[in-house]
């Protein structure tokens, strides 16, 4: 039954709704090994030379906006999380976590995979390891609103589980900001 | 006295009994710990070839058959190979026997089948057995039960070693007598006569000393287990007590491990001249060591054949077919035998596992190690050190190397490689080597400098004399390798082209503590001398490190521990332990991303170039050579978008090898990428960073056609004011033309 009420209250912290909005920064605190620096002053070295045409902006001109990309799982992946969703149901944490490991394998760069490997921590009681998975999913996550959505509901429960319930509702907060699930 | 003789002799014949009965009843061989390989999952879009399948294949000893018969075989049909697969045991669970069909197009599997034609998503392979950890008497053994063993060995065994076994008493008295008879004669023990009970009774309870004594005690042992067990019982414990090989230190003991040892394949799975072949072996492991004497072996074989037809096990013409079959037994010691890698699985298990339930408990070990990496890694550096020996021949000291490869996103290690002879069970160079690192900390202290938030690729810094004054009152003067200076020159060359006084000056302008503070958080697992002599790598540690602070950046400033030993299955199934991937953000993904791409230029423009002639067209990477001073250490460290490799060539004892890491290592490491098939290196881009064409010599902006420049791309912080060079104008900044330019390079690099 806590089983049943974790994956559900998980589920929906997943899977909410929300409008797509500006991309976020990173949330004050967290377990990964840095703090985030201060907003960064903008970078300056000696000139190169003594005299110098106006300086020009560094970046070319914006290009056109890439096309948003939908992150989705592929067959294998998708069996293999089919399968870990059944293993977490008989309450087999560690198979499932296996499971998904095997998914992360064969698609190691996809932020899906992260995700469910996150929520499977959750599930297993080690938050602080999912909450690693949440922001390595937000970075693969790049160009995809509603995965980097997920990503944060995902750092989201991981804080809300460690305790950390101010960073949890930024967090969530900045999930709602960018999409829905 | 007669009395007292006959009590004493009685008492002696009852204390043997007791104690043979008593030991056999808890019969319980040690059993080491069995460590496999990653097995390959096949799935629809996996990038394999028939002939690379059929490769892994025949690693697991599947044999080509016309039509499928038992498992352990497949077959080619067309654009399709059918494979039967053995039932598997894995970390997470078994899978039965099964037939599967794999499907191939033009860019790998298509998809995979069932029997009933049903489509399956996923399929592993068998794990592959790499090795045990056995105890330090090196016995080592895999136990099967009856029902796994092919009749025909216990009939053969009973035709060739021991005719009355089932109506025998453990001895043979009749053949005792022949063979004291001829014993007497020559006065010296010649003959044998053992049962397979007395055989047995030797290799379990008595050592191999052959006195008159020890043949007593054997034989009333042997009567006593007849006694007390049954024929079938005795068999089965035969079957896996018996000594039938060495391997180094490793001594193979049973059946089931004598047919992996020899055939790579079950015992079930064994053909007729195979069985012949063990049996053959039995009289004389190290006489009749078919890889040594394989003409000798080859004969006994011969014989046990012709016995086994005399005795109406076989027929003729079967002993005849089976007599024209070569020996068949697998070319290497063992198959597939990585100690270098085993080592780093013993290391890990001796953390959490008393040494005894490693070697005794049965355990089983499931590793991240993929053989097909391993070989091409171990190839590679084979390759390399040969052509070096060429250039390079001390007669004073062998050329050595280590490679370690890893996949950044798990931080599986998928092979290790401790030195040039791979079966040598010896000084493993990429975990024990502590070694100066050279410029591979470079990317660190520009990391360190792009995190202050003071620098960024386009930064000019100075190139120029360092002298620095010590603690000791001495003053430090590094210089460049060229022995030149630069003056001013843009931090994306300084990394590139890894110029030391460039990358002093920034060091020192950071501050030791912060550069130190970067690499711990990679992963360094002691804190490094901070002296300045820190900023050109004067830090000793192993290539297994230099990948532990490399997977951080391959993997955009997530560390990953790295892994060796997935799992820890016991002996009855049942899961004991896991070691699952874990991730710690230590880095900002934008500050990460930037360096990443000026280790791209380092391929494209620096010390790296020299991959590009063995690199395939387009891929792209990302790396770092290191070169200690007086060129001890030859380092390369790289990655792509799926796998790390790092290398370090050099000699044990210190001498100057004469090579910089882009003479001596990089070759290994462009090979080895290069082999592998791995995919290019694609970052997902952070917010914050726009990717930027500068000119390589002076850091200005100049897009690729721009006159007199070296355009190369970076990374900057988005809203970096840069310079233009001058005759590139500002306004050409992002037209078609640039974007065709960008898009030219990237295909050319």
């Amino acid at each position: 039954m806590k089983l049943m009420l974790g994956t559900l209250v998980l589920g929906g912290l997943l899977a909410g709704c929300a409008l797509l909005g500006p991309p976020p920064g990173a949330p004050t605190q967290g377990t990964g090994g840095y703090s985030p620096p201060a907003p960064r002053a903008t970078p300056s070295g000696p000139p190169p030379a003594a005299q110098q045409p106006a300086p020009f902006q560094g970046a070319p001109a914006p290009p056109p906006p890439p096309p948003r990309k939908q992150f989705a799982l592929g067959p294998a992946a998708t069996a293999l999380v089919g399968a870990a969703h059944a293993q977490e149901r008989s309450r087999n944490f560690g198979l499932a976590a296996q499971t998904l490991e095997r998914a992360l394998s064969i698609e190691p760069g996809n932020p899906l995979v992260w995700i469910e490997l996150g929520r499977e921590n959750i599930l297993a009681g080690t938050p602080a390891q999912a909450y690693g998975m949440g922001r390595k999913a937000l970075y693969l996550a790049s160009g995809d609103p509603r995965t980097q959505a997920r990503a944060w509901r995902l750092i989201a429960a991981s804080l809300r589980a460690q305790g950390r319930n101010d960073e949890a509702y930024v967090a969530e907060e900045k999930a709602t900001a960018l999409g829905q699930d | 006295m007669l009395l007292l003789a006959l009590l004493g002799a009685g008492g002696y014949i009852y204390y043997l009994d007791l104690t043979v009965t008593h030991r056999f009843e808890g019969l319980r061989w040690t059993l080491p710990a069995r460590v496999y390989a990653a097995p390959l999952d096949l799935y629809a879009g996996l990038d394999l070839s028939p002939p690379q399948l059929e490769h892994e294949l025949r690693r697991l000893s599947y044999h080509r058959v016309a039509a499928l018969e038992q498992p352990g075989t497949y077959r080619l049909a067309g654009e399709r190979i059918d494979v039967a697969l053995r039932p598997a045991q894995f970390a997470d669970g078994s899978r039965p026997a099964t037939v599967l069909s794999v499907r191939f197009g033009a860019t790998g599997i298509e998809d995979l089948r069932d029997s009933a034609g049903r489509e399956v998503p996923v399929m592993r392979l068998d794990p592959l057995l790499i090795g045990s950890l056995f105890p330090s008497d090196g016995v080592d053994r895999i136990v099967v039960r009856p029902q796994q063993v092919p009749p025909l060995l216990p009939a053969a065994l009973k035709a060739v070693e021991d005719r009355t076994f089932d109506t025998n008493w453990g001895v043979d008295p009749m053949g005792i007598l022949r063979a004291a008879w001829i014993d007497l004669r020559s006065h010296r023990i010649e003959e044998g006569a053992s049962t397979l009970t007395q055989q047995l009774v030797r290799s379990y309870f008595l050592s191999n000393r052959q006195t008159f004594g020890r043949k007593f005690r054997e034989a009333i042992m042997a009567v006593s287990l007849t006694a007390h067990f049954s024929k079938a019982d005795l068999m089965n414990a035969y079957i896996n007590e018996i000594f039938l090989g060495q391997d180094g230190n490793r001594s193979i003991h049973g059946f089931g491990l004598a047919s992996e040892f020899y055939f790579g394949k079950p015992l079930s799975e064994l053909d007729l001249p195979q069985i012949a072949t063990l049996v053959a072996i039995v009289r004389g492991p190290t006489y009749y060591d078919p890889r040594r004497h394989p003409r000798r072996t080859l004969a006994r074989r011969d014989l046990v054949l012709r016995i086994l037809a005399q005795q109406g096990v076989i027929k003729p013409t079967q002993a005849l077919l089976a007599a024209r079959q070569p020996l068949g037994v697998t070319s290497g010691a063992s198959g597939a035998y990585y100690p270098a890698y085993l080592e780093l699985v013993r290391r890990t298990l001796q953390r959490d596992y008393p040494e005894k339930e490693l070697t005794e408990a049965g355990l089983s070990v499931y590793t991240s190690l993929q053989p097909r990496v391993q070989e091409l890694a171990e190839r590679a550096l084979d390759a390399q050190l040969r052509t070096l020996d060429r250039r390079h021949h001390r007669r004073d000291a062998k050329l050595e190397g280590a490679v370690v490869v890893t996949s950044p996103q798990s931080g599986d290690v998928l092979a290790i490689v401790g030195g040039r002879d791979v079966d040598f069970d010896g000084f493993n160079r990429a975990l024990d080597a502590q070694r100066s690192i050279g410029s591979l900390v470079k990317p660190f202290i520009y990391l360190t400098a792009l995190e202050s938030g003071r620098y960024n690729a386009a930064t000019v810094i100075q190139d120029q004399p360092v002298s620095i004054r010590l603690a000791n009152g001495r003053y430090w003067r590094p210089h460049n390798y060229t022995r030149r200076t630069y003056g001013p020159v843009p931090v994306v060359r300084a990394l590139a082209d890894s110029l030391n006084l460039a990358t002093v000056g920034v060091g020192m302008d950071l501050g030791l503590d912060k550069v130190s503070h970067t690499l711990m958080r990679f992963g360094l697992s002691r804190t490094p001398d901070e002296v300045p002599a820190m900023l050109l790598g004067a830090i000793d540690i192993s290539p297994l490190a230099v990948a532990q602070l490399y997977n951080g950046l391959a993997n955009g400033g997530f560390r990953t521990p790295l892994r060796t030993v997935q799992a820890v299955v016991s002996a009855e199934g049942k899961p004991l332990q896991a070691f699952p991937v874990q991730v710690t953000q230590v880095a900002p993904a934008a500050d990460v991303y930037q360096v990443d791409s000026m280790m791209e230029d380092v391929m494209t423009h620096g010390t790296g170039l020299p991959a590009m002639r063995i690199l395939p067209p387009g891929l792209v990477t990302a790396g770092k050579s290191g070169t200690s001073s007086q060129d001890r250490d030859s380092w390369f460290a790289g990655f792509s978008g799926g796998d790390l490799a790092v290398v370090w060539v050099g000699y044990d004892h210190y001498q100057p090898t004469g090579l910089t890491g882009s003479e001596g290592a990089l070759p290994v490491w462009a090979h080895i990428m290069a082999s592998l098939g791995t995919p290019s290196l694609q970052m997902p881009a952070p917010e914050g960073v726009t990717d930027t064409w500068i000119d390589f010599l002076t850091g200005m902006g100049a897009q690729p056609g721009c006159p007199g420049a070296q355009p190369v791309q970076v990374a900057l912080p988005t809203g970096t004011q840069v310079p233009p060079m001058p005759g590139c104008a500002p306004g050409t900044a992002g037209t078609l033309i640039d974007r065709a330019g960008q898009w030219l390079h990237r295909l050319v690099h």
